[in-house]
């Protein structure tokens, strides 16, 4: 773990907002969130479910699909290299070393996925494809990865060659297969630098014969075989056995050391934070309520979702008698529904008059390091300013009328 | 369990399967009113003719009796002899059956061209223009009937435009390919594709639609399935993670449904055969009903009931290759 400050960050993601146009209306999934990762940390991002955890990291990867679309923001990666490679063809994507990601052409985008970009997802049984072996689709990535190197900026690089007529060559003609002799030693390769015994068997069989743990290995080994700069983790040990989880986890941070690539971790479980993250963002309804070092938000939180979900972590000193819940739900994203004022103040045990006129924004006169979304970061809570305890409830019966009201029109 | 093992195994219940239809076949006969001397007798036969011809038709004898002699003549290849057309049933139906199957075989090969790829485009353009056109192809492949398709294609291809023949084919496809290797002569073959044609893409029709519907709907389940965006993470050409990942997931039910059609086909393809006067199984099959024809339509049924059994076979081990889910059990 090395934390660079005053240096410029790798990736500087600014107002992102990704929407998804579904039937019941405009879900606002991620809305408007800006986080600076610097190069060969460990960034966390945490949250309940439904909070747009994970649809921030497919739109960095830019991987969101149909109804889902980001409607604004830039991603901004900070690539000599790739600025030296594509900055002639696509001009208005690059700013100095940086290129936004949001400006480049799809095809140009799918190039730096496993190469620049790589992901590793929650599941590893179903992010697997079941019917062909591990090995070939590890193959496969190193495979793709070869090919967008060898030559990024020819258009052969963007279908890389491989259309229908190739497909179906290849079902006929082994030598026309996707997948090289020399891509599977590779995957073998990585398969035993992720700790799989008998990584030449192993890479024979298919994705059911693996155990969890082994198979979340074999997505590490697969995310990494294209030397990513940065590594997206969406919830990497959620589906683990508890024991299991440790040992991915201390994998990941192995790896990390060895290669200094930077690794985006999505989680919701504040343990994994503590042992994995070097800063975190806070997320909430598609918000960054509150970021910093993990020292700064663990140890002096200020945001109350922050000191809730820090609060309801079970304690095995036994100091504390009970745990206490955050009460109330995640608010639905639905645009019509989101209220025009801080997306917390509902369930806000400090919830004020101020909160209800005007989100909260991150603070100027804050420490670059850590920022909140919150009035509290520049007032002290005075218990005079709450709401009353029914405010909310009697605000919905209020609302409820109305509705009714218009219904019986 | 070996592969081997697996057909060994399978071909042994497959046999079971036909001794079952044989069963069933063979006393078809005695469960339907008539006898088959009526049909071979002439209409003012004495009683002792009528006697005669029953003896040797060999009905004199207990059931039992008659049900070997039947099973141990299908061993031996006799289905039994055709009075109505004066041969053995085994010759007639054999003869046919080649017609029958190269009909299948194209309807389905047809099929498999266009509705797969028109699935998949369907799915991966999803409400696009492509897509609608696919769908409502699909729609309306599945509710015309054969017959009226099979009209309207002689009546506009091959009466109106006059490119097509209409009917009766003069000429196989193992004489055409004789033809082609051996004379070195190419109109063989011209021929048997011109006859081809037009029946098969009227067996195809409705057999196309389903599989487009089939095709798009699997593909789009597949498409939303999380190894296709951790197959897109790793950065794969789109071609790849559509024909390579999705669709070869989609092609298990679709090779079942396939396997399942082109048995039907062998015995169903009744009504087109008919309307093209199409020299295969199926015309057959109508001709000896009518005139209860009886070592015919035995033999035709155990016929088409072994194909469906053997491309059941097929079927099964092909499903083992493509999904390593499913051993060999």
């Amino acid at each position: 773990m090395s934390v660079h400050t005053g240096e410029k960050p790798l990736l500087r993601v600014e107002g992102l907002k990704t929407r998804f146009f579904t039937e019941e209306g405009q879900v606002n999934a991620v809305d408007g969130i800006d986080l600076s990762i610097n190069d060969s940390e460990v960034f966390g991002i945490v949250g309940e479910s439904g909070s747009g955890k994970s649809v921030t990291a497919l739109s960095v990867l830019g991987l969101i699909e149909s109804p889902g679309r980001i409607t604004d923001g830039h991603v901004w990666y900070r690539s000599p290299e790739l600025v030296e490679s594509i900055g002639a063809d696509e001009p208005s994507a690059v700013d100095g070393e940086y290129v936004d990601l949001q400006a480049l052409s799809p095809r140009v985008r799918r190039t730096l996925r496993g190469t620049h970009f790589s992901m590793i997802f929650q599941d590893p049984m179903s992010s697997f494809n079941p019917s062909l072996t591990v090995g070939e689709q590890i193959a496969e990535a190193v495979e793709s990865q070869q090919r967008a190197r060898a030559n990024p900026r020819s258009v052969a690089s963007r279908t890389q060659g491989y259309g229908l007529s190739s497909f179906i060559m290849s079902t006929v003609m082994p030598s026309k297969r996707y997948v090289k002799e020399e891509s599977l030693d590779r995957a073998i390769e990585l398969l035993e630098m992720v700790g799989i015994p008998d990584p030449v068997l192993r890479a024979e069989e298919y994705p059911h014969e693996f155990s969890g743990g082994m198979l979340q290995r074999a997505m590490i080994a697969q995310a990494l075989a294209g030397e990513p700069n940065v590594l997206i983790a969406d919830e990497p040990t959620t589906a683990l056995d508890v024991t299991i989880q440790a040992q991915v986890l201390d994998l990941l941070l192995e790896l990390q050391e060895e290669t200094g690539m930077t690794i985006l971790l999505i989680t919701h479980n504040l343990g994994v934070v503590a042992r994995m993250c070097d800063r975190l963002g806070v997320m909430y309804a598609g918000e960054i309520v509150e970021r910093g070092t993990l020292h700064d938000v663990f140890n002096d939180p200020v945001h109350p979702y922050t000191q809730g979900l820090l609060g309801s972590i079970p304690d095995l000193d036994g100091t504390r008698d009970r745990l206490q819940p955050i009460a109330g739900n995640v608010p639905s994203l639905l645009d019509h529904e989101m209220p025009d004022r801080c997306f917390f103040a509902d369930r806000c045990p400090k919830a004020m008059q101020e909160c209800l006129e005007k989100p909260p924004e991150f603070g100027i006169a804050e420490s670059s390091s850590h920022a909140t979304k919150c009035y509290l970061a520049r007032t002290s809570y005075d218990e005079t300013d709450a709401l009353t305890e029914d405010y909310f409830s009697s605000e919905t019966a209020e609302t409820q009328q109305i509705e009714s009201d218009g219904g019986t029109q | 369990m070996s592969q081997a093992r697996f057909l060994i195994r399978r071909s042994l219940q497959g046999l079971l399967v036909v001794w079952g239809v044989i069963t069933l076949v063979f006393l078809l006969r005695f469960i339907t009113p008539g006898s088959p001397v009526d049909f071979v007798a002439p209409l003012d036969a004495s009683p002792e003719l009528r006697a005669q011809i029953a003896i040797n038709l060999g009905l004199h004898q207990p059931i039992y009796v008659q049900y070997f002699d039947y099973l141990f003549g299908l061993v031996r290849g006799d289905m039994g002899f055709s009075y109505i057309r004066g041969r053995p049933a085994s010759g007639i139906i054999l003869s046919r059956l080649p017609a029958t199957i190269e009909l299948a075989v194209a309807a389905t090969i047809v099929a498999i061209i266009f509705s797969i790829p028109l699935g998949v485009l369907s799915a991966t353009r999803r409400h696009e223009p492509t897509d609608y056109a696919a769908t409502t192809f699909s729609l309306v492949g599945i509710s015309t009937p054969n017959f009226w398709l099979g009209i309207m294609l002689i009546l506009i291809v091959s009466v109106g435009l006059g490119i097509l023949p209409t009917s009766r084919r003069p000429i196989g496809l193992i004489p055409a390919l004789e033809m082609l290797i051996f004379q070195l002569q190419i109109s063989g073959i011209r021929t048997w594709i011109a006859h081809m044609i037009l029946p098969a893409v009227t067996l195809g029709t409705y057999f196309t639609a389903m599989i487009v519907r089939l095709t798009r709907s699997g593909m789009l389940d597949e498409l939303g399935q999380p190894y296709v965006k951790a197959a897109r993470a790793k950065g794969l050409p789109e071609t790849l993670v559509t024909y390579k990942h999705a669709l070869r997931n989609t092609m298990i039910p679709i090779i079942t449904v396939l396997g399942l059609q082109l048995g039907s086909l062998i015995g169903g393809a009744v009504i087109t055969e008919f309307v093209f006067n199409w020299p295969g199984l199926g015309t057959l099959v109508i001709d000896a009903i009518v005139v209860r024809d009886w070592p015919i339509i035995q033999g035709a049924l155990i016929v088409i009931g072994i194909g469906f059994v053997v491309i059941n076979i097929a079927v099964d081990a092909l499903y083992t290759k493509l999904n390593p889910r499913v051993s060999y059990e």
